[in-house]
């Protein structure tokens, strides 16, 4: 339920783009190791991210393989 | 840089970074020294827990804020579940930022060592961003209680 209107306070706007931010983040966390537990391949998850295959495995290879979820090579 | 830091402020320092990764944020800020002052027991913390702000207390102000941050632009999001990052995150502006203003505020004063107290002088001095804000969802004045770190902490007779 994204509405996109501004708030009238820009201190509230610019908090919000703070907030965005780190919701992205969190957000890529819990989707990339969702997809990756259901057993999607890298270049399957950086395709859909529009990032590339190094990008994604970079950022998240080392908590996945820490937490124990099998990876796919290809 | 932490060669005059005592060693409740190296302990922040440190504390940091591991506060950003238990809260899963990709870097460390101002909010998280913050955290990490609460977490110790020296004259700073103990002036902090005394205007109600231990750990519990400034890390559900920070959620409170962060909710309210997304509903000003009409998002609501449950709490995500991951496996946390297992990189220590790095410094991140507003952190690197108030240690410097730390150092410059006990040279200023014409002290040798740089306590959490100068940390938490420095952390208070921001007006905008997520530190002011957090502090004002706990119903924290910043002024006073930097006040009160200034009389009571770095203070001298």
């Amino acid at each position: 339920m994204i509405d996109l209107s501004s708030p009238e306070d820009p201190a509230d706007g610019l908090a919000a783009v703070v907030a965005l931010r780190r919701l992205a983040e969190r957000l890529e966390a819990a989707e990339v190791e969702r997809a990756m537990r259901a057993g999607w391949s890298w270049p399957e998850v950086a395709e859909a991210l529009g990032v590339t295959r190094q990008a994604v495995h970079k950022k998240h290879a080392k908590r996945l393989i820490a937490a124990g979820v099998e990876l796919r090579r290809r | 840089m932490f060669n005059h830091f005592t060693q409740d402020a190296r302990w922040v320092a440190h504390d940091g970074p591991q506060i950003a990764r238990e809260l899963g944020d990709s870097s460390v800020e101002a909010e998280h020294l913050l955290v990490a002052i609460a977490r110790r027991d020296d004259a700073a913390a103990r002036v902090l827990h005394a205007a109600g702000l231990d750990e519990d207390a400034i890390v559900a102000a920070l959620v409170a804020e962060t909710e309210r941050s997304l509903a000003a632009v009409g998002v609501s999001a449950d709490s995500l579940t991951f496996s946390p990052f297992v990189e220590t995150p790095r410094f991140g502006r507003s952190a690197k930022w108030a240690l410097e203003l730390a150092l410059r505020i006990a040279l200023e004063r014409g002290d040798r060592r740089i306590g959490t107290g100068h940390v938490l002088l420095a952390i208070l001095r921001a007006e905008r961003g997520t530190v002011p804000r957090t502090l004002a969802i706990a119903g924290v004045d910043r002024e006073a209680l930097a006040t009160e770190i200034r009389s009571s902490v770095v203070g001298r007779p």
